[in-house]
């Protein structure tokens, strides 16, 4: 059969049942039911996408089915497949959406409709292609053993997995571990489930290249060059899915199957590779994704599909907790003649020795030396021992310095996973990611009682001098800030200016990151701006910060201020950790981290007041940052500093309370200033309660100027 | 950024009008003038049914009188007169190889030709039997020369190059007894069967086109092509610009029109030495800036990006701008109204080949001998008359498009050589583009090729059957003036993906071409034959059953019937948009438009009108998809 003709049989299938469902859902529930997904700003988010228009109750989806029917048009040409394709996906999401009427509809391991934050979330991992692409599983996989090791294999490439069909009782048959903390996530077991998974494609143009919604050319466009998602669907492919895979297509993902009945290929698009084994590599070819090499030499699989990945009490062999032994870890620059490089010597008894989920103290030293080391980049690099340690498969790490919790996994330890892997670890990814500055390095690792006398003869010390070092870099004492621009692969508009009482708004790039990164790649995302002619202190307006903004951002945006959250905010890319709105009745502002999903006092969730701004476009009223930056002095200094925080979640407040009340304490002389902030605990959509509790509180916002 | 817009043909027409004015002051004609003197044209003439082979006529048909003088009625003289007019292309392109196959004989490692491409020499040498183990490359191509010099004389056997062709296509012609023999002895057999008393019988005289016009393509072209491939590199992607602003007004502007590539390679290679700058500069200029007309300039843009001026109807264009110091010609296509013109203005008009002598001109003898000496000379010519412009009369339209051109056989593999995957596919064939076709992401191809005719609006047909062709996912491959048409409007420039349907949109996008590829000029048509084949090959069917037809909307030479008649020779459809002086024999039109695809599985379609004839090529495509097992 004709392949246009294939797309548009299935395309009418989909239709026809679409249109059922709606019809039912109404004699059921009234057009006026009200109908969404949950915790996204955008609606139904593919309808949106594509249309620019909100479907909100079963009465509009209605009408919303003339532009499906609209979209099935019926010539022989590439456009009309393209539109019937997309059709097809928010026809699916279409009665996605009426199955959660009635609350989700989904359980455990089903994930089907991924929030608004979990997007978001997806955001920097994507930019920095730690995660490299997305790979969507349709169908059922010829064997269990072999679906098992394919996800394993993308799992180790980092490739974020999710799957729909068959596959997935076979995943769990094959005991593959899955959920969205290990990049592992089952859609739903129809065909339509795979909407899903659009629908964070499509979110990822809205939040991060800030596409109009209804742009379906520009968003197109955007998911074929940025979104490296890729489709495996598994013989026998029907119509149905053949009019989804059209839609994939036009969005820029290609399908691969071995279905080599009736199925034409097309370049980059519908690869039939008959062989399943060779999946893999099939489809990392077809979207071109880049797979980073990481030769790390362990005897579990390696990748950042396991960062997230949670080891239980129960399943641990060892537990290294800081919280109750003296360990920590900790890199030290040395010179040259006193590295051996690749040197790995583990001091004490190795794991073999411990009893089952026994807490041993360890402590773990990178010694690097290099002719362009300096020693401010040890904390940056010591910093991603959280993440080198977590990609391995059943290690899982938490915290850092002197508070770090490491687990080892009792199939880890079985898989011959021991102290010295924590050595290869770190030594191939600091030698690969830090090429530039370290040439040699060697590490040490404690087990035992010798870790005591380290943590104060050696760490503790370092760690205080570093504090010093740090609380003595205010952006008064340094001459140069940085752009960071890494967010631009997905974000082509975006640019931060990263200073030392202003970190990157993802929380993950600090002035000494940004310092560190323009040394390792000179001509790389983060790029010295002078800080020479100062315009306006108060705001933070300065020429140079001006002139990067316009020069990295292609003059998108003209100007910047690093203070200010009303004049000229400074723009971000949609991975924020947090958002900052004002609230206008208490002249204060709310805060809100991705991962509170209540809504705030001003009527607004995270997902909500995220919508407002993001994909490099200036919101004045709300700006996207980093958790550090909370605390930090420069926080809105424009408009009165920390002193109009009136509003945190409970939890992110507890994380920042110590720094904040300091802050507050140099500041305005306030003692306990966290206790005059209002939580979800005492006010959730009410801005006449958190009135009254800011006056009882005497909180200081309420006699400042009125922002706006 | 800029958005991105064609330029129009109002906006061509605009501008060519100013410079009309130019024109007009300085007491110079046009073509334009000179069209409207000659209409009407001879109705006659224009029917094909005037003969004047014998000295007993003229003799022209009428319903009164329908037989001439010797008795040979329409269709007889119709068809000798279609035939001669063949016989004349296939001499002028094939006589074009020869030259280039003189000029690869005088190839030398010391310059000024050398071999640029042996692999491609080898691969021919290897075709052709040529020992090429432990020998010196100048040794081999020598020999190849050598040998391809005698297939324009060979005393038995066909054309080497037909064993390129389909299995298929080699037995058709066979059969048909259209295989090409000696290329010379064609257009000797043709001028012999044309002699008063010889065929009238309209199917034999239109066999011997067919023939003819095959020694051309599988010839004579070929050879031009293959042989200047090997001189001076096949041709790879490369960026250039397109119309007459790529002239400049503080350069010496040289422009290279003509034909053969061995004369504007040379003026190339001499105008970017340093001592030529310095001279160009010593002369009060910034530099020298050379841009090209007609398929010279295509050639030469195919190879070194250098601009494309503009195409045969705009040669007096580039003269009128004021600020060309020198136009320098090979051959063909060159109006001897340059000559006129040149004198109006400061240009020099520089005739270099014995074929192409033109009153007005200053001729400097071009041959392999003298090149390098000679090139230098018409450069330094060029360079010292920048002081003789007119200032006043100075005016360069500021109005081109960017082109990425360069689309060998060898390139266009190598593009679609980047969407293969290497877990399932194979390298170095057609399989992608036959994929996209049968899978109906491209609906078919059209190569659209040919000239300019003052009975067309310049440039129209071209350009607006290209955007009705890209947008219904019709990929199109060029050559000639076809060619700069597309490239001055815009439609080379890889944005003008977004004229296209999403199908070729999205070829455009993974592929990483324009939606319009040049192929390089009208001898390169023969490039498009071996595509066809290989593709032909790769898709598992023949020639005739591919969707894939030719186009020539605005074709006005000898050389382009030759073309036709090749191009249906090979089994694709060939669709004109001028009458080739047939419209007086019902019968010769019958079989050049009907019964001749029973011969050779092809046949030519004839239509004026744009939208009709967008349609009818469409059509032609649907249908040879709809009885094609793949595409079901």
């Amino acid at each position: 059969m004709r392949l246009l003709d294939r797309v548009f049989n299935g395309a009418t299938t989909i239709y026809e049942q679409t249109v059922k469902a709606v019809d039912e859902a109404i004699a059921k529930y009234g057009a006026d039911q009200a109908v969404s997904l949950p915790d996204t700003a955008f609606a139904l988010p593919c309808y949106y996408a594509v249309t620019g228009v909100k479907v909100t109750t079963l009465g509009e989806m209605k009408e919303a089915c003339e532009f499906l029917k609209n979209s099935n048009t019926r010539e022989q040409r590439l456009a009309d497949g393209f539109t019937s394709g997309i059709a097809t996906a928010i026809g699916a999401e279409f009665t996605e959406a009426i199955k959660y009427i009635e609350g989700n509809p989904y359980e455990e391991p089903i994930v089907a409709h991924f929030s608004d934050a979990m997007v978001r979330e997806l955001g920097l991992p994507l930019v920095t292609e730690d995660i490299p692409g997305v790979a969507v599983f349709i169908g059922e996989a010829p064997s269990t053993q072999e679906l098992c090791d394919l996800i394993k294999q993308y799992q180790s490439q980092g490739i974020f997995v999710a799957l729909v069909g068959k596959c997935i009782d076979q995943a769990v048959e094959g005991n593959a571990k899955l959920g969205f903390n290990v990049r592992c996530t089952p859609l739903g077991y129809h065909i339509e489930s795979v909407v899903h998974i659009v629908s964070v494609a499509l979110r990822a143009g809205l939040i991060f290249g800030n596409i109009t919604p209804g742009h379906n050319e520009e968003l197109k466009a955007y998911t074929m060059k940025r979104v490296k998602a890729f489709v495996n669907a598994y013989a026998p492919v029907d119509d149905v899915t053949v009019a989804f895979g059209a839609g994939a297509i036009a969005y820029g993902f290609p399908v691969i199957s071995n279905d080599t009945n009736d199925l034409k290929p097309v370049p980059k698009s519908i690869v039939i590779q008959p062989d399943t084994t060779k999946f893999n590599a099939t489809s990392i070819e077809a979207r071109d994704v880049r797979v980073k090499i990481s030769n790390v030499d362990i005897p579990v699989p390696y990748g950042s599909a396991f960062e997230g990945e949670i080891i239980r009490k129960g399943d641990m062999k060892i537990e290294v907790d800081g919280s109750r032994m003296d360990c920590f870890e900790l890199v030290q620059s040395k010179p040259l003649a006193e590295v051996e490089d690749h040197k790995i010597e583990v001091f004490g008894d190795d794991f073999d020795k411990y009893e089952d989920g026994t807490k041993i103290s360890m402590a773990i030293i990178a010694e690097v030396a290099g002719k362009s080391m300096q020693s401010d980049f040890e904390s940056v690099m010591e910093r991603k021992f959280h993440a080198f340690i977590n990609c391995a498969e059943g290690i899982m790490h938490t915290g850092q310095r002197d508070m770090i919790r490491i687990r080892v996994s009792k199939d880890a330890f079985n898989e011959g996973f021991r102290a010295k892997h924590f050595g290869e670890i770190l030594y191939a990814k600091l030698k690969s990611e830090y090429d530039a500055v370290v040439d040699k390095c060697q590490i040490k690792i404690y087990i035992g009682e010798e870790t005591t006398r380290l943590r104060n003869e050696l760490a503790t010390p370092t760690f205080d001098h570093r504090d010093e070092r740090l609380g003595s870099l205010t952006d008064e004492s340094v001459d140069e800030f940085y752009t960071c621009i890494l967010c631009q692969a997905f974000s082509p508009s975006h640019v931060c200016i990263v200073t030392p009482e202003r970190l990157g708004l993802c929380g993950a790039v600090s002035w000494l990151d940004a310092k560190a990164t323009h040394e390792l790649d000179p001509n790389g995302p983060c790029q010295i701006v002078k800080k020479e002619h100062v315009i306006d202190e108060r705001v933070g307006r300065i020429e140079e910060v001006n002139e990067a903004v316009k020069k990295y951002s292609q003059g998108a945006l003209e100007e910047v201020t690093l203070y200010s959250i009303m004049e000229d905010p400074m723009t971000s890319c949609g991975c924020f950790e947090c958002i900052c709105g004002i609230e206008p009745m208490s002249n204060g502002v709310v805060i809100v981290n991705r991962e509170h999903t209540g809504i705030t006092p001003v009527g607004m969730t995270f997902s909500e007041l995220a919508a407002m701004t993001g994909g490099g476009v200036q919101t004045p009223g709300f700006m996207g940052h980093g958790k550090h930056f909370i605390a930090s002095k420069k926080f809105m200094k424009a408009e009165g500093g920390i002193q109009r925080i009136v509003w945190l979640p409970k939890a992110l407040k507890e994380q920042v309370a110590d720094k904040l009340n300091a802050t507050a304490k140099e500041l305005y002389g306030i003692d306990n200033f966290t206790d005059m902030i209002a939580d979800e605990t005492i006010v959730e959509g009410d801005p006449e309660a958190l009135m009254n509790f800011l006056t009882e509180k005497n909180h200081p916002a309420l006699s400042l100027e009125p922002m706006m | 950024m800029e958005e991105f817009k064609l330029t129009t043909i109002e906006e061509f027409e605009a501008e060519t009008n100013k410079l009309l004015e130019t024109g007009a002051k300085v007491g110079a004609d046009s073509w334009q003038q000179r069209a409207a003197n000659q209409t009407p044209h001879c109705k006659f003439g224009e029917q094909g049914v005037c003969c004047r082979i014998c000295s007993m006529g003229p003799c022209r048909i009428t319903p009164k009188a329908p037989r001439g003088i010797c008795g040979c009625d329409a269709d007889g003289i119709v068809a000798r007169n279609f035939l001669r007019f063949t016989a004349g292309g296939t001499a002028t392109h094939s006589d074009h190889g020869r030259e280039i196959a003189y000029t690869l004989m005088e190839a030398s490692p010391d310059g000024p030709y050398e071999v640029k491409d042996p692999e491609k020499l080898l691969v021919i040498a290897k075709e052709w039997g040529v020992e090429t183990e432990g020998r010196d490359i100048y040794d081999v191509a020598h020999e190849v020369a050598e040998l391809g010099v005698m297939e324009y004389g060979k005393v038995r056997g066909f054309q080497r190059w037909i064993k390129r062709a389909t299995p298929e296509r080699q037995k058709t012609w066979e059969e048909q007894g259209v295989a090409p023999r000696a290329i010379d002895r064609e257009v000797v057999t043709a001028m012999h069967m044309t002699h008063m008393g010889n065929s009238s019988l309209p199917e034999a005289l239109i066999r011997q086109s067919i023939r003819c016009g095959l020694s051309d393509g599988w010839g004579g072209s070929m050879m031009g092509t293959e042989f200047s491939d090997v001189l001076f590199g096949t041709p790879h992607e490369v960026e250039t610009e397109a119309n007459l602003g790529v002239m400049k007004e503080d350069m010496v502007n040289i422009v290279v029109h003509g034909h053969d590539p061995s004369l504007s390679e040379m003026i190339v290679k001499y105008s970017e030495t340093p001592e030529m700058v310095a001279y160009a500069k010593e002369q009060g200029a910034n530099g020298i800036q050379i841009s090209g007309v007609c398929c010279t300039s295509n050639e030469v843009t195919m190879r070194h990006g250098i601009p494309m001026a503009g195409n045969f109807l705009a040669q007096e264009n580039v003269v009128l701008t004021g600020a060309c110091e020198a136009i320098v010609v090979d051959v063909q296509c060159i109006f001897p109204a340059l000559g006129p013109l040149s004198k109006c203005f400061h240009t020099k008009f520089i005739t270099t080949s014995d074929i192409c002598r033109q009153p007005d001109s200053e001729f400097i003898h071009f041959d392999a001998h003298n090149a390098k000496e000679n090139a230098i000379a018409i450069i330094k010519m060029a360079c010292e008359n920048f002081k003789n412009r007119k200032k006043e009369l100075v005016y360069i339209p500021q109005m081109k498009q960017k082109a990425v051109v360069g689309y060998s056989c060898e390139q266009i593999i190598k593009k679609l050589d980047g969407v293969t995957n290497s877990n399932v596919d194979e390298m170095g064939t057609y399989k992608p583009l036959v994929e996209c076709v049968n899978s109906g992401v491209l609906r078919g191809a059209v190569a659209m090729v040919g000239c300019n005719n003052p009975k067309q609006r310049a440039d129209f047909m071209h350009v607006e059957l290209m955007k009705k062709l890209i947008a219904n996912d019709i990929i199109l491959v060029l050559s000639g003036c076809s060619a700069q048409a597309a490239a001055k409007a815009g439609l080379m420039d890889p944005r003008a993906k977004e004229f296209c349907g999403q199908g070729l949109k999205r070829v455009c996008e993974l592929v990483g071409i324009p939606p319009v590829l040049h192929m390089g000029s009208c001898v390169d048509i023969s490039r498009m034959m071996r595509l066809v084949c290989d593709l032909a090959k790769d898709m598992g069917c023949e020639t005739y059953e591919l969707p894939v037809v030719g186009c020539a909307p605005e074709w006005m030479s000898e050389k382009a019937v030759s073309i036709g008649n090749y191009v249906i020779g090979t089994g694709i459809d060939t669709f004109l948009g001028i009458n080739p002086y047939t419209s007086g024999s019902e019968k010769v039109e019958g079989i050049l438009k009907g019964s001749i695809s029973e011969m050779i599985g092809a046949k030519y379609f004839e239509e004026h009108d744009l939208d009709k004839l967008a349609q009818m090529m469409i059509d032609r495509i649907e249908e040879k998809r709809a009885a094609l097992a793949s595409c079901n």
